[in-house]
């Protein structure tokens, strides 16, 4: 069979990076095609060649066997090729159904005709089970229904093939299960769908057939029946990979951390801080859980100073911190790694090396009077960079020019060499390859055996999973249980993710909490 | 001390609708680009060299459409050189207005001397200015007919564009690709609409506006040119969409607000009143408009932010 889809020999390169090289995929009629590889291997890149966005320099796009060229998205469209990108094209300020119609707007007498509208999409959303509201605006709408919006406009655009690009990165085990009978019914349909993810799990659960790349390139398709975890993995990282490390938990020590009924304003209604406690203890990773944007980057702010609290109270080894400025709170032996690197880790336009002594630069030994020593600085500097494997390995290179492993290396080489009493790590390993992924949760879990408490938030219930002696949940601002780890499992903390009670999520009464 | 009810008379209704239009005009072509995500605050000047223009063409056509009509495609033409600017070349809108409103200050100032051999202002009984229009079965009461009847041309046609926008933003596929261009360019480019064509579009419209907004100035509002005659009325205009909350029935409501501070201080005045306090009335309500407009607008942000 000739297949729907056929890219061959593609070339793309990115001023710094050759993105795609002699990329061939084909993709056949009414399968569900998954793609798989780390951050960075090219996999939105193709796509978005795929979908008319990013002209290739070299190579041919064959739909049906025939040869074609695409200018813009409208391009592909028009063949029926329809994509959902991991960030969302949607409008906040305008409700869902102007969202949907936007470019192919139905018109009675040259006049905006949203009755059309609306009833077309309730039809579509009756036939492939996607919920949504046509008249709520966006930004009322959670992250799952966002995605659901996704899907019908690319539908509403007569997509038959459907690009999803990441689609679960953003949801909770529960919304993930339910795109997936999205999916499955989009298969019934006849529909053809590429799934992106780096989820090796879900591919394995929803594939026919699965494509890895590595670095640009195809490293080869496998037909479901043929491919487990392991080859998948293998092929993805090019060596064998240790992600599950955990040793066995060594005995906490004396509190360090302790957040007492701690509330703040948040960015939006549903992250504000309410009645906040926990505590922390020397020798142990307490794991934040939580859908993203459920409190956790105010509470981190709180934490480290970067944000005010309006009631509650917050000690560190007993003496109060509570809105103390970020610099008293480091002096009070805090670490940070902060969520975004790029905007607050980060110092792009300084060196690798500055960027190493950022926090230490006023104490000696590496300066004097308020003189640097650059002797010192220097050795220090390189010394990090060997320890912490960061490449290039030059501490004289602009942190810009870094890939995004490198510059988290680098963040955690400061924070770590702090030798603070409390490490806060914010998602430390999000968007970095596998191989650093791999290297940061081994430095944490050293960090523990020697007596460190870390809090470690992260959207990544894998991750979580994987580090936390205990998981605390988080769902608007509140928090929702603290489960040992030896207790948790996904279903669970996914139901907590959504707003059960430890006790709902395991008498199993928590899908009435989420229906309701 | 004055007695309120001598301020608060029909005639100061009918000012605070006349003073009104030139500001709503502006403010409609303002809602246009701002809601393209541009900020034209070059159409201060936009408004000026317009004015002149009107009253150029009117002057030796003898004919007022003539002199709209110049001012029409002046204002455009300038719009267009924006959108040279700031579309082809990418230099921020902001530099652009502002190199736009210092050039035309000087370049009316030029063509003044230029062609009128005069200075500071220029008045003729040559000039056919913009006709009052008389609508008898307005004449029913004279309550009525003092309050309605009688305005000029740009009055009326000011007041009918507010509802002709609210149709074409709200109600159309150009106003809703237009809204969404502000909002979110990407959504709209993989829509296939070109954004670049989008944001054209709502400059030379804006030039259109700002166009009948300087013709009105110099030939409805008063029979003259006068140099700076704007007098900060497009900056006005600036306040008066975001007070508006950038849709066009409110910032009809917004622009009478500033008609009326307008139309009370020439009142007062009149009155004896120190006349650079006065004078000063109309600029202290925009900084208060514009603050609330902003503290808004941060509030909506702080409380919906999506994902
Ligand atoms: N617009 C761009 N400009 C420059 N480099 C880019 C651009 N988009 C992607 N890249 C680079 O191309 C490579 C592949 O990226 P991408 O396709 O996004 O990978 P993936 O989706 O598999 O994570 C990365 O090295 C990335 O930094
Ligand atoms: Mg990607």
């Amino acid at each position: 069979m000739e297949p729907l889809v056929k890219l061959s020999g593609i070339i793309k390169q990115f001023p710094n990076v050759v993105a795609l090289k002699e990329v061939d995929f084909s993709l056949r009629e009414g399968e569900v095609h998954s793609l798989v590889g780390e951050n960075g291997a090219g996999k939105s890149t193709l796509m978005n060649v795929l979908y008319g966005v990013i002209q290739p320099d070299r190579g041919d796009i064959f739909i049906r066997g025939e040869k074609q060229h695409f200018h813009s998205a409208r391009d592909a469209m028009n063949l029926g090729i329809g994509m959902v990108h991991q960030e969302f094209m949607l409008a906040p300020t305008m409700t869902v159904l102007e969202n949907i119609i936007l470019g192919f707007e139905p018109t009675k007498r040259s006049v905006l005709d949203y009755d059309l509208a609306y009833e077309q999409i309730t039809e579509l959303s009756r036939e492939y089970g996607l919920a949504v509201r046509p008249e709520s605006k966006i930004m009322d709408n959670s992250v799952g229904e966002a995605q659901r919006v996704e899907i019908l406009k690319a539908l509403y655009r007569g997509a038959e093939v459907l690009i999803l690009d990441e689609p679960t990165a953003v949801l909770t085990p529960q919304e993930t299960d339910e795109l997936f009978r999205v999916i499955a019914s989009l298969k019934q349909h006849g529909k053809t769908v590429i799934f992106i993810s780096h989820k090796l799990q879900e591919v394995m659960e929803i594939s026919d057939r699965i494509t890895v790349m590595r670095d640009g390139k195809v490293q080869g398709t496998l037909d479901v029946a043929d491919a487990t975890k392991e080859k998948l993995a293998v092929l993805m990282v090019g060596r064998e990979v240790f992600l599950n490390i955990k040793a066995a938990s060594t005995k906490a020590g004396p509190v360090v951390l302790d957040v007492r009924g701690i509330s703040a304003r948040g960015r939006r209604k549903l992250s504000e801080l309410t009645d906040v406690s926990f505590q922390v203890r020397a020798g142990e990773i307490l794991g934040i859980a939580g859908v993203d944007g459920n409190g956790q980057s105010e509470l981190v702010e709180a934490l480290t100073g970067l944000g005010r609290v309006d009631q509650g109270e917050i000690l560190i080894s007993g003496t109060p911190i509570t809105n103390l400025s970020p610099g008293q709170i480091r002096k009070k032996r805090v670490a940070h790694i902060p969520e975004d690197r790029n905007t607050s880790g980060l110092c792009k336009e300084m060196t690798i090396g500055e960027n190493l002594i950022a926090i230490t630069l006023d104490q000696p030994p590496l300066s004097k009077h308020g003189v640097i020593r650059s002797r010192e600085v220097n050795e220090l500097a390189a010394k990090l960079v060997k320890e912490y494997d960061i490449r290039p390995a030059n501490h004289r290179i602009r942190t810009a020019n870094l890939s995004g492993g490198n510059k988290q290396k680098v963040i955690v080489a400061r924070e770590v060499s702090e030798d603070a009493d409390l490490l806060i790590a914010a998602h430390p390993t999000r968007g970095v390859d596998i191989g650093s992924i791999e290297f940061i949760r081994s430095i944490l879990l050293a960090q523990r055996e020697q007596g460190k408490a870390i809090l470690l938030v992260s959207a990544d219930l894998e991750e979580i999973m994987s580090l936390s002696d205990r998981i605390a949940v988080m769902y608007e601002g509140k928090i929702m249980g603290i489960v040992p780890a030896a207790e948790a499992n996904e279903r669970v903390l996914g139901l907590m993710m959504a707003g059960a009670t430890y006790d709902e999520a395991t008498q199993g009464k928590g899908d009435e909490v989420i229906e309701a | 001390m004055f007695s309120l009810s001598e301020i608060f008379t029909l005639t100061l209704i009918r000012a605070t609708v006349r003073m009104s239009t030139p500001i709503l005009l502006a403010a409609l072509g303002l809602i246009v680009t701002e809601l393209a995500n541009i900020t034209n605050i070059g159409v201060e000047g936009i408004m000026l060299v317009s004015a002149f223009i009107a009253v150029a063409a009117s002057y030796w056509s003898g004919s007022w459409v003539v002199g709209i009509l110049a001012a029409v495609v002046a204002g455009v033409l300038i719009a267009a050189l924006m959108a040279l600017i700031h579309l082809k070349f990418k230099a921020d809108v902001f530099v652009a207005g502002i190199a736009i409103n210092l050039f035309s200050l000087a370049f009316t100032r030029f063509l003044l001397k230029n062609w009128f051999g005069v200075a500071g202002s220029f008045y003729s009984p040559r000039i056919s200015p913009i006709p009052r229009i008389n609508l008898s079965f307005l004449q029913i009461h004279p309550v009525i007919d003092t309050l309605f009847n009688n305005y000029n041309l740009m009055d009326y046609l000011a007041i009918v564009l507010v509802f002709v926008f609210n149709f074409l933003i709200y109600k159309t596929v150009w106003g809703l690709r237009l809204r969404f261009t502000g909002v979110h360019p990407a959504a709209v480019e993989t829509g296939g609409i070109s954004v670049t064509t989008k944001k054209l579009q709502a400059l030379l419209i804006s030039g259109v506006l700002g166009g009948l907004a300087g013709a009105h100035l110099s030939l409805g509002y008063t029979t003259q040119f006068i140099e700076n005659m704007t007098n900060g009325r497009g900056f006005i205009g600036v306040a008066a969409m975001y007070f508006g909350g950038v849709a066009p029935i409110t910032t009809w409501l917004a622009s009478l607000f500033f008609g009326f501070t307008e139309g009370v201080g020439a009142r007062l005045q009149t009155m004896g009143f120190p006349s650079q306090f006065i004078l000063m009335m109309p600029y202290v309500a925009t900084v208060f408009a514009i603050t609330f407009s902003m503290i808004r607008q941060q509030k909506k942000l702080t409380q919906k932010q999506p994902f």
